[in-house]
């Protein structure tokens, strides 16, 4: 039971953000805008080599350079390379040429050693280690339930496929790294992160200093995606650059070549699936084998964010008997990390493809197929309502039957995710004067989250948003963790709505006034006179929920003359619980459906086997959707304000490639075997495009 | 990147006296910029040409019109008397990057620019182009690579308006030296043909002054398919021009771009009889791929071009 107002004034309604025009006026400062006094330039120097024992590095020739004023190896030689990009040491100086001169100018010695970057190459026995000492292919995770081979011998159709996904890049707008000074009696940090508590837990144990010397600070910044959680490699070197320089501030952040090596990605995945159903569609038997690559540390505690290639597999649904097979596999490339939905966009495209070759075998409508095997009762209903705003039952025709050489086609998939609230803590002054100010270790990753806590302020003091002032993005505020796993509405509204509960209880027996809230709120205030309150709040059980569903539809345009698809309208069903910002709801949803249009038609990592570079590491070559790409975006947001505050960050990014993927699949009438889904894929499926005219 | 001296030329004849070996000339700088920060080219001296004049007039006052090398790709793209009398020229300009690129781009650099080949432009290799030993595209990633070649290189000329002015039969202005050369598209690009170093056939220090474009062809188009819907390169451009009197159809010419280091001729018994009945265009669009020589990812570009002469031929007709 949530105990959030019945008739808010504020919760629900549209707010733009308040820290919007700030931000259009170039007036906010990320840790990439950070000058502190005497502030030096930090670069990086990356390895050229995707494998190499490096022997000696010379910093004297660096160091000789004019201007530069500290320089220091990454570790100390000899040491291991294993992708093209990691770090060998750093430089920090007085403008971004002198460190570029800088880097040039240092001296590697290494031995190159054999590489492997294609997955299907490094699980062969004859290619080369990435570690010496033990195979590419990590220990297969598995996992059976039921009788699969006798299930699949009681089915009345099997399908089967093979099915790709891409190496995807976060490429947050805002590069990753941190301005950094480092002195005697402790380090400050600021920081372009999602989590300034484990930024400042990373430096103290890096730096082997304790955690009330550190002090770290990100009022703003530019994305994150799941990639920066900590102070990184990037941040341990500036720490030491600064300390190098004297003290002086460095400011070290990566270049856009950086972010496509070495900052994290989405793994591959490679997946050969087969189900079983009944006639009437009931599932009964479902096999998975897959690998795929989370980079160098494949298979890794941190790789990928879940441990790895592998994904929740069959995804959302519940099939009796089930065998899945997943391998991670080693390449010389760097580690994944968590990214928007670890797992879950590759797992709904693998799944939700076979779904539909199911449906096609079995004459069954895709969406029936879907209500038929999905257990959750949200979904169900969210395809009901999905599919009468699309227009699904007019739309949808036999694969490959509309007519002309632009045909068009229209999908669907699922989602879900658990998203839920932790212990964050907020802190709520009131001022004698009535103006509030509402503290907390949070930090904005860009979905609104000092607007969230206004607007929460707001509806519990009976103001205005334009009264309460909000501070997050530094340690010394209360702790609230870290801005992941599309927890961080459910955690901090929570603990702001405490917070404020406890001040306004302290400000009725202060003032006298029973309700101090809204047309009180002043006079209530003004019995303060010199102490202004304090409350302290945290995250309670009650005020958020976790576990949400999600549904897609996609309606796309194929050329199949030229192989280009061009998507035209997607409609989102989104499960969201108590909504506290319609704007920034909706807003996020469009960023994750466009993410999910990047993950299906244009994103790919692309590294060269006979040199180990990625050949794609700027925006040029590798290609995200831009404003002409994106289609009408219809979403309907599921309201369910009883079940409080939830997270949506991650889910509405997973089934809208697979939603893609199946509307593509439906128009040019051949199932689409990998993405992204380019001209040259289309074609491909196509083999001979016919020739009309 | 490195250093260098920068000069200003205010004068056609200035910028020729201030050219040395190893000088560049600078216009909008899109393309010179890019290799100097990734060092792939280090010029002793750079040449600004912006402060030229004459350079950025576009002239209509006779039947053959004079482009300037300094017109910048947004004024191709918005001129009235470009869009009604060349509108393939302004297709072609308003393809080119984003109004952010188009605004500073020059007619000049664009002709001029340098391969888009990712190995090419990579900071860690030295390829074939850059001097190296091996072409990596031939063997490696060329998804958008060349489906003809004359030599081991095979990254495409990505000029979009090349592929226009070629088949609007254009002549590039050029001072060589004291010299004034005359140069059509195809001879403009004939050196890249044969040499993997070339990215064209100017010469160290020559200057591109103006473009000349005939005006008789009444009818031309271009098209290109690219991944994205703006904001990327061609994957296939496809030009076509031609006059049309009466009934009859008169110095026609199709040529394809991001196939070849060269703007590719589509040649075809039927272009130059001037027969386009839609039999006709379909027959010209299948002969491309029996003289095609795809590499190991990039067949796909076949059908592509096939469909966009197809496109192309039938837009002009139609």
């Amino acid at each position: 039971m949530s105990g959030w107002p019945k008739n808010p004034h504020q919760l629900g309604k549209d707010h733009l953000r308040y820290d919007g025009p700030i931000k259009v006026r170039g007036a906010a400062k990320y840790a990439s805008d950070m000058q502190p006094a005497g502030w030096l330039y930090g670069m990086i120097l990356r390895s050229p080599w995707p494998a190499a024992r490096v022997r000696a590095i010379d910093l004297r020739p660096a160091l000789g350079i004019p201007g530069i004023r500290a320089a220091v190896t990454a570790n100390d030689p000899p040491f291991n390379v294993r992708y093209c990009g990691e770090e060998l040491g750093a430089v920090a100086g007085l403008s971004k040429q002198a460190c570029l001169d800088a880097l040039s100018a240092i001296k590697v010695e290494a031995d190159i050693l054999p590489f492997v970057v294609k997955e299907e190459v490094a699980l062969r026995d004859t290619s080369p280690r990435v570690f010496e000492n033990q195979p590419n292919a990590g220990e297969p995770r598995e996992m059976r339930t039921g009788d699969v081979d006798g299930a699949f011998r009681s089915a009345d159709k099997a399908v089967e496929g093979f099915f790709q996904t891409p190496v995807q890049l976060h490429h947050c707008l805002e590069t990753h790294g941190n301005t950094i000074q480092m002195r005697s009696d402790g380090i400050t940090c600021w920081a372009s992160t999602q989590g300034i508590s484990s930024v400042s837990d990373g430096l103290a144990d890096n730096l082997g200093i304790s955690l009330d010397k550190v002090h770290v600070i990100s009022e703003f910044m530019g994305g994150g995606f799941g990639s920066k959680y900590g102070a990184g490699i990037e941040g341990g070197l500036a720490a030491r650059l600064s300390k190098e320089a004297g003290g002086l501030p460095v400011r070290l952040m990566l270049t856009r070549f950086d972010e496509a090596l070495a900052v994290g990605n989405r793994p591959s995945s490679f997946q050969k699936v087969r189900l079983g159903a009944k006639k009437d569609g009931t599932l009964v038997a479902y096999e998975l084998e897959s690998f795929g690559t989370a980079g160098y540390a494949s298979g890794g505690t941190t790789a990928g964010g879940g441990g790895g290639a592998g994904f929740p597999a069959p995804y959302i649904y519940t099939v009796p008997s089930t065998r899945v097979r997943q391998t991670s596999v080693a390449i010389n490339a760097g580690s994944a990390r968590a990214m928007r939905a670890p797992g879950h966009p590759q797992a709904s495209f693998g799944m939700e493809s076979i779904l539909d070759e199911m449906a096609l075998a079995l004459s069954i409508d895709p969406v029936e197929l879907r209500i038929k095997n999905d257990p959750s009762e949200t979904r169900r209903r969210q395809y009901r309502i999905a599919a009468e705003r699309f227009g699904w039952n007019a739309k949808y025709h036999s694969p490959g039957s509309s007519q002309g050489p632009l045909k068009t086609g229209v999908g669907c998939a699922g989602a879900t995710w658990g998203g839920g609230g932790q212990g964050s803590e907020a802190e709520v002054k009131i001022n004698p004067d009535g103006s509030v100010e509402v503290r907390c270790g949070t930090q904005d990753l860009g979905t609104g989250t000092k607007t969230l806590m206004t607007i929460v302020a707001a509806e519990l003091f009976g103001l205005e948003p334009a009264d309460v002032s909000v501070k997050i993005g530094d340690t010394t505020l209360p702790p609230s963790g870290g801005s992941g796993g599309s927890t961080t509405a459910a955690s901090v509204a929570p603990a702001v709505f405490d917070a404020c509960q406890t001040a306004l209880g302290e400000l009725a027996s202060a003032s006298g006034i029973s309700d101090p809230r809204g047309s009180n709120w002043r006079a209530a205030a003004a019995h303060l006179r010199i102490k202004p309150i304090v409350a302290r709040g945290r995250w309670k059980e009650g005020l958020s929920g976790r576990g949400v569903g999600g549904v897609q539809m996609a309606e796309v345009e194929v050329d199949t003359e030229t192989g280009l698809v061009r998507v035209k309208r997607i409609v989102c069903v989104q499960d969201c619980g108590l909504v506290v910002n319609r704007l920034a709801s909706v807003s996020q949803i469009n960023g994750g459906i466009i993410m999910g249009i990047g993950f299906a038609l244009y994103e790919e990592r692309i590294l060269d086997s006979q040199t180990g570079v990625v050949l794609n590491p700027n925006f040029e070559t590798y290609k995200l959707p831009g404003a002409a790409d994106v289609p009408e975006i219809d979403v309907i947001l599921q309201d369910m304000p009883e079940r409080g505050v939830i997270g949506i960050g991650e889910p509405v990014t997973i089934p809208t490639a697979a939603a893609i993927a199946n509307a593509v699949s439906n128009a040019a009438g051949k199932r689409v075997t990998r993405l992204p889904i380019t001209p040259s894929h289309v074609l491909g499926l196509l083999e001979q495009p016919p020739q009309i005219r | 990147m490195k250093n260098f001296e920068y000069a200003r030329a205010r004068s056609v004849d200035g910028a020729i006296q201030l050219s040395t070996p190893g000088s560049r000339y600078l216009a909008g700088g899109i393309d010179l910029l890019g290799e100097m920060k990734e060092y792939i080219v280090s010029p002793k001296r750079v040449i600004d040409l912006k402060l030229i004049p004459d350079l950025g007039r576009i002239d209509t006052s006779s039947s053959t019109w004079k482009l300037g090398a300094n017109v910048t790709i947004a004024e191709i793209a918005k001129s009235e008397p470009i869009r009604a009398t060349l509108p393939g020229l302004a297709e072609a300009a308003s393809e080119v990057g984003s109004p952010q690129i188009r605004n500073v781009a020059t007619l000049g650099g664009n002709l001029a620019q340098h391969s888009r080949c990712w190995y090419y432009r990579h900071r860690d290799l030295h390829c074939l182009k850059r001097g190296g030993a091996t072409c990596y595209a031939r063997e490696g990633e060329n998804k958008y690579h060349s489906l003809f070649s004359g030599n081991p290189c095979v990254s495409p000329v990505v000029s979009n308006l090349a592929v226009i002015l070629a088949a609007l039969d254009a002549k590039v202005s050029l001072r060589r030296g004291d010299k004034e050369v005359q140069l059509t598209v195809p001879e403009l690009y004939s050196d890249a043909w044969g040499n993997p170093l070339a990215h064209n056939s100017l010469q160290p220090g020559d200057l591109i002054v103006h473009v000349e474009i005939p005006t008789p062809k009444n009818r031309s188009t271009y098209l290109q398919v690219s991944e994205k819907s703006d904001f990327d390169w061609a994957l296939v451009s496809c030009a076509a021009a031609g006059r049309k009197t009466g009934d009859r159809w008169f110095e026609v010419s199709v040529f394809l771009g991001a196939v070849a280091p060269i703007p590719y001729r589509v040649e075809s018994p039927l272009i130059e009889r001037g027969e386009l009945s839609s039999a006709a265009i379909g027959s010209i669009s299948q002969s491309l791929a029996s003289q095609a020589t795809p590499l190991a990812h990039n067949g796909y570009k076949v059908p592509i071009a096939q469909a966009l002469i197809r496109r192309a031929l039938t837009r002009i007709v139609s």
